[in-house]
């Protein structure tokens, strides 16, 4: 199968199309779940569905070890360019490697303005011109609402998308009337889709709960096959 | 005398430049009774640290060439190497450890883990060399070995553990805890010389009881007999040293040591760390390669009475001749044996044996399995094998990286051109990265090698040491041509003078080879070739490969494959398919999309987050591609891979955009397709330069 036709058969055409669109540039769009459910996962597929729409992406993550996310990359690019057969999987792979940076940091208390400043540096003085920012592994439960405000403000300023993970506590996890974590509710004005991974038995289920400001879709028809690690139509 | 192999250490030190390495050593040096005084590496007493013996080492303050020397320690005989500690130097640092069986390694208590600490680092494992760290500087301001140790684990994965902790810090750093023994540790006296052992400050018992708990908890994995004491509150000295002991060479385990050499605080404790953690050469497994069959693994015997088997690491020239550094792998070595080189199969006999200590040698009459050594005046080369009753082993082939940079050299008279080629002699024997020709063309002697500084370095040395003056051209990056697609070929070469003529016809197809940079396959079926001319067509295309028709690199990556083609039975001869098979070729290559190709260097800078946007910018201009960042307190490491060429003067641009703050640090990584604007230019060039050259 050519590049071409791989993108237009991603699975995460349906998450757009049940998101009106997507997250959109300037938009902040989070995948909430808890400890072991697969949010990395789910980002590197989406980052490497951009990819290979020859868009650049920026993945944040707050790591001990950048190697281990890139084998996250390659694991989720060989398992794609296995199961639809992708022709010249070796050039592909070459041409969007470039087009991806990775960002660690290895602090744990590394403050939400600093991230916003080196990411700002990457694009302008690294002249990288990110379309997609991954921020992965940040921990929510210290962030301020004025500090996510900024995220969202460079996310407009840079004309970017920007996605997060959340983590949410293993106990006793909580969420409001509209199914929306509590640990998210103050920044609810700021983010534009938030989707909530639910564990099944064999499965894990995309929950939409948030999509801009439209009422979400019940069923997303989307899931995570925890054996390939990849995100799938759940039909 | 036959060596007691349990007494014995061979012991290396690898470390960051500038992270006290030769300091270290020097104190080494002195505790162990070797030399009388302490001299420091900048000499400002004008006389130098003992194992820099190069005056431009001296003059840089680095290490370059590796030293080896044997000094006592209790009852224990070291052999030390020393590393050089810059990247460029790789070979030299590869080389030692090869024949090390332990190392320290040597990290900066205000740097930390930095990017040639990593580099090191990797070499170590590659070659399995279990490891003790030394977190040195515990004097400066800004110290922190616990942060250090950190790092160790964050950045280079090692189960890192503390078996001391510094008694203070920066200027009020007065000695150390052993967190065996649980006793704080003073090294009074001008020199450190008398160690004073008392009980522990007060306010440092809380944090040594901690310390040593992480360190029982973690060390005790490695013994059960540790594990069961720990649990009843019964453990010994003995019971954690051995746990310590079997969890460094498990080489999973790095015992974390810290002090100051400089300041001479917790050397001697460093050294007992050294026999007491670190392998006697009969722990360690080592292999030789059977040339008789097909390279197959031989395990190598420890033991003094085996047929000797030992390794030439080491080159220098001497005041007499040629010293060659070796390490006896298996058996022993007496002045008078006879041994041969299992490269070439010359046979020598054993004359003056010596044993090293940097500038000054000691005459032996024998070294045992396990010793380190130096012989004079063998003829031979760095990395080959000698051996006792015609076994025809090696030691393992060591890896050698292929040079990325040249450099055209001129000599300004006859007494520089006739030294030159004594000093291009001994530099491409010591340093088999270090290579040297001829070009035909240009009738220049061009020397190659791993970097600017690589290179830089061995001018200086040829200025020096052979006095000669010389003019050089600008560096120059070691390009490849390819071909990207496959193409056929069907050439004729026909020629009619008196007599007999010329004729032969080949055919077939040339394509890219991702997996060798040369393959001829005879593929001709019905004789339509015969037998006899078939080597002639390999030998024909192999005269075209080392200069393409692009820029006149080497062409790499081809395989042609011959199908058919036609002869003459007068006519056809050896040259006649050469020439045939050389026009084929050129024929094929026209047709096979040709590229050129640049080596891109792996490149890791590191500085303070501040510059982040700087650095950034500095590798995007030099059409860099950034892998990833990574931020850790203040400082930022940017990972991207950069086209050599792109990279000469890289130390001076980032020394000014950083004031001085940042370093970086590159390797070779791959080749990649040189961008269509630069390959134009760099073709216009090329024509240029034939052009002049038809002139001249």
């Amino acid at each position: 199968m050519i590049r071409k036709e791989l993108n237009t058969r991603s699975p995460l055409r349906i998450l757009e199309k049940s998101t009106h669109g997507g997250v959109g540039k300037g938009n902040i769009g989070v995948i909430a779940a808890r400890k072991g459910v697969g949010k990395t996962a789910c980002l590197v597929h989406i980052a490497t569905d951009k990819l290979f729409q020859e868009k650049h992406v920026i993945h944040v993550s707050f790591s001990t070890d950048t190697n281990h996310i890139v084998a996250w990359y390659e694991d989720i690019f060989e398992e794609i360019s296995k199961r639809y057969k992708l022709d010249g999987a070796m050039d592909v792979h070459n041409d969007i490697t470039r087009n991806r940076v990775i960002m660690n940091f290895l602090q744990d208390s590394v403050v939400a303005d600093q991230v916003n400043k080196s990411i700002k540096s990457m694009i302008k003085d690294g002249n990288f011109s990110a379309d997609s920012v991954i921020i992965d592994g940040y921990d929510f439960s210290k962030v301020t609402k004025e500090e996510f405000a900024r995220f969202k403000k460079m996310a407009e300023e840079l004309q970017i998308e920007v996605w997060f993970s959340v983590t949410l506590p293993k106990e006793g996890e909580a969420f409001d009337s509209k199914g929306i974590p509590l640990l998210l509710s103050q920044h609810y004005n700021n983010m534009s889709i938030v989707i909530v991974l639910e564990p099944r038995d064999t499965y894990v289920q995309f929950k939409l709960v948030k999509d801009h400001d439209v009422v979400p879709v019940d069923n997303m028809h989307l899931k995570l096959d925890p054996q390939i690690l990849l995100i799938a139509e759940d039909a | 005398m036959a060596n007691n192999l349990s007494k014995m250490r061979n012991l290396g030190i690898s470390a960051h430049i500038d992270s006290g390495k030769t300091t270290l050593t020097e104190r080494i040096l002195y505790y162990c009774q070797k030399i009388h005084a302490i001299h420091e590496v900048k000499g400002k007493d004008g006389v130098g640290a003992t194992m820099d013996s190069m005056d431009l080492e001296r003059e840089r303050g680095i290490t370059i060439a590796s030293a080896a020397t044997n000094v006592s320690w209790k009852d224990y005989d070291i052999n030390i190497i020393d590393t050089p500690g810059h990247v460029d130097f790789t070979i030299e640092v590869e080389r030692a450890l090869r024949v090390l069986d332990g190392a320290i390694l040597v990290l900066c208590s205000v740097g930390g883990v930095q990017s040639q600490s990593i580099t090191v680092d990797r070499q170590l494992k590659r070659y399995n060399v279990p490891r003790l760290a030394f977190v040195n500087k515990c004097d400066r301001s800004g110290a922190n070995p616990f942060r250090v140790k950190d790092q160790l684990r964050e950045k280079l994965g090692h189960n890192a553990v503390m078996v001391e902790i510094p008694i203070g810090l920066e200027d009020k750093l007065e000695g150390v805890v052993d967190l065996v023994t649980m006793k704080a540790v003073y090294f009074d006296g001008k020199s450190g010389d008398d160690i004073r052992i008392e009980e522990i400050p007060a306010d440092l018992v809380n944090q040594a009881k901690e310390y040593r708990d992480i360190m029982l908890d973690a060390v005790s994995m490695y013994s059960d007999e540790l594990a069961e004491a720990y649990l009843e509150g019964t453990e010994t000295v003995p019971q954690i040293k051995d746990a310590i002991r079997k969890g460094t060479l498990s080489l999973d385990l790095t015992p974390v040591f810290c002090g100051s050499a400089y300041k001479n605080k917790g050397i001697q404790l460093l050294l007992d760390g050294v026999v007491d953690y670190l392998p006697n050469p009969s722990e360690v497994d080592y292999h030789a390669l059977d040339l008789d069959n097909n390279e197959a693994k031989v395990p190598i015997k420890p033991s003094d009475t085996e047929p000797c088997i030992c390794l030439a690491f080491k080159l220098e020239d001497g005041q007499y001749g040629q010293l060659t550094y070796i390490r006896v792998y298996q058996g022993s070595i007496k002045k008078g044996i006879e041994l041969t080189n299992s490269r070439n199969g010359r046979r020598f006999k054993v004359g003056r044996l010596i044993r090293m200590h940097a500038n000054s040698t000691e005459d032996i009459d024998y070294a045992g399995c396990g010793d380190i050594v130096a012989l004079f005046g063998v003829d031979c080369a760095s990395g080959d094998t000698f051996t006792e009753n015609g076994m025809n082993y090696a030691m393992s082939t060591m890896f050698v990286p292929e040079p990325v940079i040249s450099l055209a050299i001129k000599p300004k008279d006859k007494k520089s051109a006739d030294n030159l080629s004594k000093a291009l002699n001994r530099f491409t024997k010591e340093d088999p990265t270090f290579r040297t020709f001829v070009d035909q063309e240009s009738n220049e002697t061009v020397i190659r090698g791993m970097g600017e500084l690589h290179l830089e370095i061995y001018i200086e040395r040829m200025k020096r040491e052979y006095k000669i003056e010389l003019d050089t051209g600008m560096p120059q990056v070691a390009y490849r041509e390819t071909v990207t697609q496959a193409a056929r070929f069907d050439y004729t070469h026909k020629k009619q003078t008196g007599g007999s003529g010329q004729f032969g016809r080949v055919a077939g197809i040339m394509e890219p080879n991702a997996d060798k940079n040369y393959e001829f396959v005879d593929n001709i079926k019905g004789g339509v070739i015969p037998n006899e001319y078939i080597p002639s067509c390999d030998k024909g295309f192999k005269q075209c490969v080392p200069k393409g028709k692009i820029i006149g690199f080497p062409i790499v990556g081809v395989k042609l494959t011959i199908d058919d083609g036609s002869f003459h039975p007068v006519d056809s001869s050896d040259i006649a398919f050469q020439q045939a098979a050389i026009g084929a070729f050129w024929q094929a290559v026209e047709k096979a999309k040709p590229e050129i190709l640049e080596p891109i260097m792996k490149v890791s800078v590191e500085g303070p987050t501040e510059f982040q946007g700087n650095i950034l910018g500095s590798i995007n201009q030099r059409r860099g591609i950034i892998m990833s960042t990574t931020e850790e307190q203040n400082f930022t490491r940017v990972d991207a891979e950069v086209p050599l060429s792109e990279m000469f003067g890289y130390s001076t641009v980032l020394r000014s955009l950083t004031q001085g703050k940042a370093e970086f640090t590159m390797e070779f990584s791959k080749y990649a397709k040189v961008p269509n604007a630069l390959a134009d230019e760099l073709k216009k060039k090329f024509e240029e330069k034939k052009k002049l050259d038809a002139k001249k």
